[in-house]
């Protein structure tokens, strides 16, 4: 009996083994070197990038001349560099983006603009722009409609009412305050998303693959396939629709969705903004050595391969979405049949070699 | 032969012969503060919100439709109800009403939603079920201390033996599982739950080597198809009981198991004697100053005549539809961890690595309009990824979105689906035929011709 006692008792302290979490087991953080490279090489110097665009912007609306063309001609310039240098950004939504006081994705850029509440919001001169309801009225997307929705004639004619000019102005500050808050929080949560352990929910490595394919996934239909009719909502397929293209007014949908496919690649490839080639999740993958359930061979060759035939056929169009949906809707659907040939390799493999958690609740390995 | 002619004709005697009821007890116990801990566990996991009130839509069990989740109220009140009859399972009180409405309740919430589904859920319903005809309070309990009449010393030998019993299936049903050609000649999917695990420290070189996979592999299988008989041997149980508890704690620190170690450790204690048993609750007993005392001796319960018979009757359709239960996958063709037809409630655990994605596309009948569904606004990441891997979920998923694309006016939608599937590490595989109409696809239990070959 006491044999038994004392195997059972053995047997209870090693159930206190049991005990910790999986997660917990590891002690190093595995992806340290990637999200060192991510912070310091990629989020950090692109959000000042950002920054300095919005206040170059600024600069342009402050010293904006109503009677000078090419005063205008320089604020749609400025504007078209900070919509550039936002895609460059919109796929860091977590830690200090993703707060309630920033939501920058929503803030900066929620496309298609609603129009009427623009201009409602101007005539009546009295709006409260942290409303939800003015996120599509303000943001990029504002800039887009009125600095591009007619004529350069015609828009000097409006733009010379102060009003149109101030609520540029307001829809500027907001931004910037956003961003600056951001940009400040990050010195502090660096240390956070670089010395985070594990693949928990709150990881960095969930938090950051999660941004990562969601971004990708905005690309590929809220940038093509909604626009071009390839999509549904809530399962009724929905008729093409040129008036929600991100950049409507500015005919510059193909340049923003490339900017942005380029900012995705340049992190998966780990090249940093100074164009130097760090650790990136290429080079994880690697590590793993990777192999494509999608396709033949090694995964982290066939991703970087996507990336670029991805970027090859938004290339080949020479008109801007909109004119390409009405006219050339074959090749549009060929785009987006290789925006989705990704989904599977982002979704399914790489999240699996990385280790990201799907799941919320207890499996037995189905 | 004789030997085994005699063992048959002895048995029935010997399931109603009389044995010392401290194991029940103890199990009683045990099972009560664990389904406790568990249900406490779950609600502080946030699972209640995100498994049963946030999801739009759910999976049902062909022939459970009608089993819906009752909103936030009434699911909130539902696991106060579980955590309340748990506890008096455990210090047994109003017994059979506690294990009834545990098992009930335990047993609507698994059937919610088939995206929840673990063999260790179905587990705790078979045994809630069971533990609702055992006499497991008539010792040591409120009850008893409130109808001393009641008491018991004794109870006949099935009681115990019918959990062992549900224990040792689940166990070699398992090993069963494992006599696979992947499992033992190639090492999988264990060599790819190893894989990540290489960053360990110290052991985690270790699990890049093949043969450590082959060993895990190899020895997993075997202990789950001796384990039981081991346990039963008085000589064999402490090491085999240590093996256990290694066991099951290794696999709770490798993988995302959560309560399914601790049940299994804690319950297999039945396997000890009674003697063990009567110790503990004779240690139990101190903790209480004597004031609860098992009994020494009295009353026991005998069955006769058609009671007797009706329950014998009882006991062994349930051992045959546990014995074949796990089989029913032989009734229809293809690959088994493929087709996933009969795979469930047969004690395939941790068996195969599985992941697939799947696109759903609604066409509009009357004008060939086309449009890819975002599985998003109908599903939960957890439900979409169980959903792309399992035909009869995205059958179900078909006619969830008929449903809502038919409440939004458009009827008679065609709905396809490309899914790819990749199992055991394989090249993702095209899953079904893109080009059926899911829509007009009835529900059932029949081998579903439209899964492609693996």
């Amino acid at each position: 009996m006491k044999r038994l006692i004392s195997i059972v008792f053995v047997a209870f302290c090693l159930l206190g083994l049991a005990s910790c979490d999986p997660d917990e087991v590891k002690d190093k953080v595995e992806y340290s070197d990637f999200f060192e490279n991510v912070a310091d090489n990629m989020i950090v110097p692109r959000y000042a990038q950002f920054q300095s665009d919005l206040s170059a912007l600024e600069v342009s609306l402050n010293t904006f001349d109503a009677s000078d063309v090419s005063s205008l001609i320089s604020l749609q310039e400025q504007f078209k560099a900070a919509y550039l240098s936002w895609q460059s950004v919109s796929v860091f939504e977590f830690g200090p983006a993703a707060e309630y006081s920033a939501l920058l994705r929503a803030n900066c850029n929620s496309f298609p603009a609603n129009i009427s509440i623009i201009e409602e919001n101007i005539e009546v001169g009295d709006y409260n722009l942290d409303f939800p309801s003015n996120y599509e009225a303000k943001g990029l997307p504002a800039f887009d409609y009125l600095l591009f929705h007619t004529n350069n004639n015609d828009l000097l004619v409006e733009l010379s009412e102060p009003s149109r000019i101030a609520y540029m102005q307001d829809c500027l500050d907001d931004m910037q305050d956003k961003v600056d808050d951001v940009v400040n929080a990050w010195d502090s949560y660096r240390a956070v998303f670089v010395g985070s352990a594990g693949n928990g929910q709150n990881s960095s490595l969930s938090l950051f693959f999660n941004q990562f394919l969601y971004d990708y996934e905005r690309i590929k239909r809220e940038k093509l396939a909604l626009p071009a009719g390839f999509a549904s909502d809530y399962g009724v397929p929905v008729d093409a629709d040129t008036s929600i293209i991100e950049g409507r007014f500015s005919k510059m949908s193909f340049q923003l969705m490339d900017a942005n496919l380029a900012s995705l690649e340049n992190i998966y490839l780990g090249v940093g903004v100074d164009g130097l080639d760090g650790v990136g999740i290429f080079e994880k993958l690697k590590e793993y050595n990777a192999q494509s359930t999608v396709v033949d061979g090694d995964l982290a060759i066939a991703i970087q391969e996507q990336f670029v035939i991805c970027r090859a056929v938004i290339s080949q169009f020479t008109n801007d979405l909109a004119f390409e949906i009405i006219t050339n809707i074959s090749e549009v659907q060929e785009t987006s049949s290789q925006f989705q040939k990704m989904v599977p390799m982002i979704k399914n493999d790489m999240r699996s070699y990385l280790s990201v958690t799907v799941t919320l609740t207890d499996s037995d390995g189905d | 032969m004789t030997k085994i002619k005699s063992y048959s004709a002895q048995f029935p005697q010997w399931l109603h012969a009389e044995t010392r009821i401290a194991p029940l007890v103890i199990f009683r116990i045990i099972f009560g503060l664990m389904m406790l801990a568990s249900t406490v566990r779950f609600w502080s996991k946030g699972w209640i919100d995100s498994l049963f009130i946030q999801p739009n839509n759910f999976f049902h069990y062909y022939g459970f439709e009608w089993v819906k989740p009752m909103g936030e109220i009434g699911m909130y009140t539902v696991f106060v109800l579980l955590i309340i009859s748990s506890l008096f399972i455990a210090i047994g009180l109003f017994y059979r009403w506690a294990c009834l409405i545990y098992f009930l309740l335990f047993t609507y919430i698994e059937l919610i939603d088939v995206t929840n589904y673990l063999n260790h859920y179905y587990f705790i319903s078979l045994v809630a079920l069971l533990i609702c005809f055992l006499p497991a309070h008539r010792s040591f309990s409120v009850d008893v201390w409130r109808r001393p009449s009641i008491g018991l010393n004794k109870v006949p030998n099935w009681t115990i033996a019918s959990i062992k019993f549900q224990l040792g299936l689940v166990y070699f049903f398992a090993g069963i599982a494992k006599l696979n050609y992947d499992w033992l000649f190639n090492a999988m999917p264990m060599s790819i739950w190893l894989q990540a695990k290489t960053h360990w420290p110290i052991i985690g070189d270790l699990f890049a080597e093949k043969w450590i996979a082959y060993s895990f592999s190899w020895v997993g299988c075997i202990f789950d198809l001796t384990i039981v008989f081991f346990l039963l041997y008085r000589r064999f149980r402490p090491v085999a009981y240590l093996a256990l508890v290694i066991f099951h704690v290794l696999t709770g620190i490798m993988f995302p198991i959560g309560m399914f170690p601790w049940i299994m450790i804690l319950s297999t204690l039945i396997f000890f004697s009674d003697d063990f048993h009567q110790k503990l609750l004779l240690f139990l007993s101190s903790l209480f100053k004597g004031r609860i005392k098992p009994l020494k001796a009295g009353n026991y319960v005998v069955l006769h005549g058609f009671k007797k018979k009706i329950l014998t009757g009882l006991l062994v359709c349930y051992a045959f539809f546990q014995l074949l239960f796990p089989f029913r996958y032989l009734l229809y063709p293809g690959h088994l961890f493929w087709t996933e037809q009969g795979y469930r409630f047969s004690w395939r655990v941790m068996l195969m690595e599985k992941a697939g994605t799947a696109f759903f596309y609604v066409t509009n009948p009357k004008t060939g309009k086309r449009g890819e569904v975002v599985n998003s606004q109908f599903l939960t990441t957890t439900q979409e990824k169980m959903m792309a891997t399992q035909p009869d979920l995205i059958l179900q998923y078909a006619h969830i979105i008929k449903q809502e694309v038919e409440s939004r006016g458009l009827k008679d939608p065609i709905i396809n689906a490309e899914v790819y599937v990749t199992l055991n590490g394989s090249r993702s595989k095209p899953f079904i035929d893109p080009s059926i109409n899911l829509a007009e696809i009835e529900e059932g239990l029949k081998h579903k011709k439209w899964i492609l070959d693996f």
